[in-house]
């Protein structure tokens, strides 16, 4: 009787030690220096803070503010369009026509290449005197010298192109696992009863694929919401802040400036709002209660 | 053999082995030497210099450890929080104070004035050295200098008929006089991403001519009249006689810039020689000092000094000590020196027939040694000086540069930064 009352804890207590030291104890000390003055370069004041890291980052802290509505803008352009053309791009090459393994091994091929060498792709792209601006320029398009991450006109769109490059794949590699999935016998019956195009691609495509958008879409916006590397090197967040989001924020505090303590409240800051935005998310589109 | 003894065997036989790192069984010492900026530029000077050493000296073996500029503060705080610090290691005057504060370097002073080297090395170097580790003891051994130059296109210049400029005014001019934007031809480059403004307040002070960063009160004189007249000229060439790119400027989109062929002048210092000569050659290449303003004096901001540090916890203090004298010593400081392109803080190199072709270096070093000289040495010491100069004031002057910013509004509020951290840091050191 003792034994088979124990057994399940045993055997799930690996992956709760695991969660614990993986999840938890990081989760908890970021969560511990929040509440202290952490600051490599101002010792001698270290200690218990209180709220104090809070009050600064809520009520005296214009860059929290606006690095966080940069985020939120960022997560939602980016979700959004990758979204759009990655269902567009999964459509297309789930239809049958010659050349159809080619063009989803290119659809695919942006995905496989690292997050660095993206970057190192656009800067090349985007330079000034040898990038595609450049070329536009010398056959009569534009003005030489044009600096598209220079500009604060248009560093967001520059960014969001190079980060859709990217991203755009996976929604299109998910969405086409899935539609493989749609038995071909409800197209076929809706087309008997007359369905036009659009109507079987509303009836019968979207109901399929709703549970892989939820989760595409949040898996998405949470990794956006803590996307570094790409504007990291792209832009460092600049030019004068007009690409900092949250988490570059944080390095910058944390990392560059020593500011432990502001560093973590601001990281604290950071998960709540991801993690109100799951739960909402998730309830709304009900997907828990199936 | 039971299972446990051969365990406990095991380890014993790793422990021992680990633990004769420091003094092997043939009494050969080996001392560990962390280079505080490895990479393809240093690593093979430092290999062959060792060689050297350890043929002249059979009984020591040097571990030699390059770790990159960018991350050897944290390697050397997590050293010392660890117990795991070398016995030798490459330091440079930005964050000697720091290695000082937690105890973990030897003072030098009295192994120095036992030393050949005693009259050896150039004594604004080692006042410098001085003045950085906080306490006035000797904690680093310098063994270059650097300087802040203009590098300038000299066939440019010559093709304009324009002499390389000596006043903030001339650069100014020549700058907009070089520039053609039709062929993506630019007179100067800004930096204007990271490192943006250690160099913006070099440029400010040669201009200037204040000849400290703070008042005896602790007040910063970052927002002198003059400071902030030429932070306003530079700012207004961005866009105009520079690539509208510098705003994101960083060391290698600068650099890229100038080898590229799209700018005449660069503000950098000694430390790119290697990259702008490599790719261009002396013909092309020259090197000026920072030009001087309206007052005609020559104010400087020298660069951090590199040297090496004996740590406290090591074994073997004698055996790194005798390494550091050998790095300094005429041959390997010359030999060094030569290799990187910096000023060699062993005067008896000063003669060396290199040092006197080799323009910039030479350039440099008169600018130092000159008597109307003044040095305005940067408060590495202060703690909080690096955070506000560039976490903090960087994207700052981004705004200047695009125009959201008034070049007064931000030197006042740097100033104001600087002059809250210093009597903030005064009170608290004890």
């Amino acid at each position: 009787m003792s034994r088979a009352r124990w057994t399940p804890y045993v055997l799930i207590a690996p992956t709760v030690l695991l969660m614990a030291v993986f999840v938890v104890y990081p989760v908890g000390s970021v969560a511990y220096y929040s509440l202290q003055h952490y600051d490599v370069t101002r010792s001698w004041a270290n200690g218990f803070a209180g709220l104090d890291n809070f009050r600064q980052m809520l009520l005296h802290d214009p860059l929290f503010w606006q690095s966080l509505g940069f985020s939120a803008r960022w997560v939602v352009v980016e979700v959004g369009l990758q979204l759009l053309l990655g269902l567009g791009l999964a459509l297309i090459v789930n239809e049958t026509f010659v050349g159809r393994g080619l063009a989803r091994a290119l659809v695919f091929s942006p995905w496989a290449v690292s997050g660095v060498l993206t970057t190192g792709i656009w800067i090349l792209l985007y330079n000034p005197s040898t990038g595609v601006f450049q070329q536009l320029a010398a056959a009569g398009i534009g003005s030489p010298g044009t600096s598209v991450l220079g500009d604060p006109a248009t560093v967001f769109p520059a960014t969001v192109v190079a980060e859709l490059w990217r991203g755009v794949p996976f929604f299109a590699i998910l969405l086409l696992a899935d539609l493989q999935g749609i038995p071909p016998d409800l197209y076929e019956a809706a087309s008997v009863d007359g369905a036009t195009r659009w109507q079987r691609f509303r009836m019968v495509t979207l109901p399929h694929l709703r549970d892989a958008i939820v989760l595409s879409t949040l898996l998405r916006a949470v990794w956006e919401f803590n996307n570094v590397d790409l504007l990291y090197t792209l832009t460092g967040g600049g030019p004068a802040d007009q690409t900092t989001t949250l988490p570059l924020y944080v390095a910058r505090k944390a990392v560059d400036a020593h500011d432990f303590g502001y560093g973590s409240a601001l990281t604290t800051a950071g998960f709540v709002v991801l993690l109100f935005f799951s739960v909402l998310y998730l309830r709304l589109s009900k997907f828990d209660r199936r | 053999m039971s299972r446990a003894t051969t365990i406990a065997v095991i380890l014993a036989c790793v422990l021992g082995l680990a633990g004769c790192g420091g003094g092997d069984a043939d009494g050969k010492v080996t001392i560990t030497f962390w280079d505080n900026n490895g990479g393809p530029g240093r690593t093979p000077v430092f290999q062959h210099l060792i060689a050297e050493f350890e043929r002249a000296e059979p009984d020591i073996h040097v571990e030699y450890v390059g770790i990159p500029s960018s991350s050897v503060q944290q390697k050397y705080d997590t050293a010392i929080a660890g117990g795991a610090t070398p016995d030798v290691g490459g330091v440079t005057t930005s964050y000697l104070s720091d290695l000082v504060g937690q105890d973990a370097l030897a003072p030098l002073d009295d192994r120095l004035a036992g030393s050949p080297l005693r009259d050896k090395l150039l004594p604004s170097l080692v006042d410098d050295v001085r003045q950085a580790g906080g306490d006035h003891k000797l904690y680093e051994l310098p063994s270059s200098a650097n300087l802040d130059v203009i590098w300038y296109r000299k066939d440019w210049f010559a093709q304009a008929g324009l002499q390389p400029p000596s006043t903030w005014d001339e650069l100014l001019a020549d700058a907009a006089r070089l520039t053609d934007r039709s062929a993506n031809r630019y007179g100067y480059t800004v930096r204007g991403g990271a490192g943006s403004v250690f160099q913006l307040l070099s440029e400010a002070y040669s201009y200037s001519g204040q000849p400290s960063f703070f008042g005896a009160d602790g007040t910063s004189t970052t927002a002198a009249p003059g400071n902030v007249d030429l932070v306003r000229r530079v700012a207004a060439l961005y866009g105009k006689a520079t690539p509208a790119a510098d705003v994101n400027n960083g060391y290698t989109q600068m650099v890229a810039e100038f080898t590229g062929g799209s700018v005449a002048m660069m503000h950098h210092n000694l430390g790119s020689s290697g990259d702008l000569l490599k790719a261009l050659g002396p013909d092309k290449v020259g090197a000026i000092p920072l030009p001087v303003g309206p007052s005609g004096k020559r104010t400087v901001v020298p660069n951090p000094t590199d040297g090496f540090a004996v740590f406290k916890a090591g074994e073997h203090q004698d055996a790194a000590w005798k390494f550091v004298q050998f790095l300094l010593s005429k041959d390997s400081n010359s030999y060094w020196n030569q290799q990187v392109g910096q000023i060699p803080a062993n005067t008896d190199v000063y003669a060396d027939a290199w040092l006197r072709a080799d323009q910039p270096v030479e350039m440099a070093l008169g600018v130092l040694r000159a008597k109307d000289t003044v040095l305005a040495t940067a408060p590495f010491a202060l703690p909080r000086f690096s955070p506000i100069t560039k976490a903090d004031s960087e994207p700052r002057y981004q705004k200047v540069l695009l125009g959201t910013l008034s070049a007064n509004d931000f030197l006042h509020g740097l100033a104001d930064e600087l002059t809250a951290a210093e009597r903030d840091w005064r009170s608290h050191k004890g």
